[in-house]
């Protein structure tokens, strides 16, 4: 046991120093908008996973007429409307409740836990299906090439939303929300794809491949342990900018109708159904809550995708005199 | 300065390209879930009477025979006609009546953008680690943060809700009657010599143009800003800077002019994201455009509507595309090779 415990920490120190002397790391860590993006994720989990246990589902996405009070405001405006109102009345309902007396907060904040599960879910599945074609497409070259990116082209030719728009309509509507995931991984694999076959163009250039075919390792061999560890760089950068983007777009196929389903308080659809019915009759905190959550996320995505990219490319550091 | 064998290589290519569009979308819509019959019949209609439907469109002939057919009514823009949205209308016919209002939109949002864009880039990469480009910066990643159907409630909120000085919906105020020339409202409206009614049609278009060129802007002006810092390390700047230029001309003359290149690209492959972003502004703004159209078709499941839109989207998209590509190649002849 005390073995164990050793063992383990020596590999997590070795880790951790590993980490430290790492330039990439250091170097995204004193750019001080990429810290705030990784504090607003880092919040915006927390938020998720708190939501996930704490806060009954079904409570969120059926009618709460009775149990809460119908139709009221946010607590900044309560205290506009009716300055007197009692403050302690707001506690509960900060965001206020929306048409069906739903509060508002919870269904914001358990939208967090949505967004980031089936964006994770989204970026996940697509890198991995980018990563394996476009690995493939650059060692293989030839023809597997030819076929894998010619096919790739094709789904480039879409605009993406507009694909991923006619790519739900091919899966069955009781999937919800996961409609939305197998359309737009759809959509993002090729961009993956293209990023990593360039990568693993520029590592296959590198003379230890040849070294390590010439010593008789297996194709499976030289793509796993060799070609796919070199090109990470350029995967993770394009993972959390696509990050960014997998949210916005759930939730857009959600505003348009074809994702979660109706109930699921899902940031989309909030928006939806608050920008339908409640803007022009001055029940603006049915929209902005939502928005303002999803906008908040998707900019933490894409202040720490962007100081990511900073980080890798070190000539945009340098000052124009 | 373009070598004819370029542009005619780039033209042969797109037929694969458009070849993989048309079968795509023919795969995608015979996947889905549905009988076209089963729409146009109604859902009441008999068992035989929806059969007999299939055989008139000849949904039962091999699957071949109707991708076959398929194809070659494309090449003549041939996409029947509606089943649902506007029954009996040729397809064609539809899109030609909404394409002018959506591209309209997306025309201005983009102008916008560039207008907007282009400086602001440049201050941010002149001023590069200043408050100035900082904010900037922040500025724009805000604006590509921020979803369009969330910053057009908010616009539609403020100035229409809350100052109303501005209509919520719609192209124009209804009492004008505008005759359809072009399709474009606001070219329209002078074409017939109606001030007032394009004062209104203007009014009705800044909001939607404005929530799609501030995305634009926010892309255009990080390009900007990333290409010029590119350009400024280049040794013909620094040798324009030893002959004694001054700092402003060599940015301007040398420094914004290669800086461009690679944002002129941006700007082309962008306009599908514009197009992208139509269908939201659209839905949030009232407006029966290509983008509501789409949305509205797959919801009803028509699907020669549905075919012929994301055709015509794909269409358009690869034919920017191909323009940017000639355009690269004149700005910059060392593409060819």
């Amino acid at each position: 046991m005390s073995t164990e415990t050793q063992s383990e920490d020596v590999t997590s120190r070795g880790f951790v120093e590993r980490l430290r002397a790492s330039p990439f790391l250091s170097e995204l860590l004193s750019n001080r908008l990429a810290v705030v993006g990784l504090a607003i994720i880092g919040g915006m989990v927390v938020t998720a996973v708190a939501s996930r246990l704490l806060l009954d589902a079904g409570a969120l996405s059926s009618s709460q007429f009775g149990t809460n009070p119908s139709l009221q405001g946010p607590c900044g405006e309560r205290a506009i409307v009716d300055i007197f109102a009692s403050a302690g009345s707001c506690g509960s309902y900060p965001f206020g409740t929306d048409v069906q007396a739903r509060n508002i907060f919870h269904r914001t904040m358990y939208g967090a836990w949505l967004a980031l599960k089936y964006g994770t879910i989204t970026v996940g599945a697509s890198t991995v299906l980018g990563v394996g074609l476009g690995t493939l497409a650059a060692y293989y070259g030839d023809v597997t090439d030819n076929v894998i990116m010619r096919s790739m082209d094709v789904l480039l030719a879409f605009p993406a939303l507009l694909l991923a728009l006619a790519l739900v309509a091919i899966f069955p509507e009781d999937w919800g929300l996961w409609r939305a995931v197998a359309a737009l991984t759809l959509v993002y694999t090729p961009r993956f794809a293209r990023v990593v076959r360039g990568a693993a163009l520029k590592v296959l250039e590198d003379e230890y491949i040849d070294a390590t075919v010439a010593l008789g390792a297996k194709d499976p061999r030289v793509l796993v342990r060799h070609i796919l560890p070199n090109s990470l760089a350029p995967i993770t950068v394009q993972s959390t900018l696509n990050f960014g983007l997998a949210i916005i777009d759930l939730a857009a196929l959600s505003f348009l109708g074809f994702g979660a389903s109706v109930g699921t308080p899902s940031w989309g659809l909030m928006l939806s159904n608050g920008v339908e019915q409640g803007l022009l009759t001055g029940q603006w905190w049915w929209s902005f809550f939502p928005g303002l959550f999803l906008a908040v996320t998707v900019l933490g995505f894409n202040l720490l995708g962007d100081g990511m990219r900073d980080a890798l490319d070190p000539r945009m550091r340098e000052t124009v005199d | 300065m373009i070598s004819k064998r370029f542009v005619i290589k780039r033209l042969l290519l797109l037929i694969p390209v458009l070849l993989g569009v048309a079968t795509f979308v023919f795969a995608i819509l015979h996947l889905s879930p549905g009988n076209p019959a089963r729409v146009i019949a109604g859902q009441r209609a008999s068992e035989e009477f929806v059969q007999q439907v299939e055989r008139e469109l000849g949904l039962d002939d091999p699957i071949w025979v109707q991708y076959g057919r398929f194809l070659f009514d494309a090449i003549q823009l041939e996409f029947g006609q509606s089943y649902s949205i506007q029954k009996g209308t040729p397809v064609t016919q539809v899109l030609s009546d909404r394409l002018p209002v959506t591209l309209e939109m997306a025309i201005y949002g983009q102008i916008l953008g560039i207008l907007f864009g282009i400086p602001l880039g440049i201050i941010s990469a002149v001023k590069q680690n200043t408050a100035t480009d900082h904010l900037t910066r922040v500025g724009a990643l805000t604006g590509i943060s921020v979803p369009i159907f969330w910053s057009g409630p908010l616009l539609i909120l403020f100035f229409a809700q809350f100052l109303g000085v501005l209509p919520t919906s719609g192209r124009i105020a209804t009492e004008y009657s505008v005759q359809t020339i072009t399709g474009i409202i606001t070219v329209d409206t002078l074409l017939v010599g109606d001030v007032d009614a394009f004062v209104s049609a203007a009014r009705h278009l800044l909001l939607p143009s404005l929530v799609l060129g501030i995305y634009q802007m926010a892309l255009i002006s990080r390009m900007m800003r990333s290409s010029m810092l590119e350009v400024v390390r280049q040794d013909y700047m620094r040798t324009a800077r030893a002959k004694g230029q001054g700092v402003k001309i060599t940015t301007l003359k040398h420094g914004f002019r290669n800086a461009l290149i690679p944002v002129i690209t941006v700007i082309g492959i962008q306009f599908g994201t514009l197009l992208g972003g139509a269908v939201l502004t659209e839905t949030v703004f009232g407006i029966s455009g290509i983008g509501t159209l789409l949305v509205s078709a797959i919801r009803v499941g028509d699907y020669p509507v549905v075919q012929g839109t994301v055709l015509l989207f794909a269409f358009l998209f690869t034919l920017v595309n191909l323009g940017v590509d000639i355009t690269y190649s004149y700005l910059d002849p060392r593409i060819e090779q």
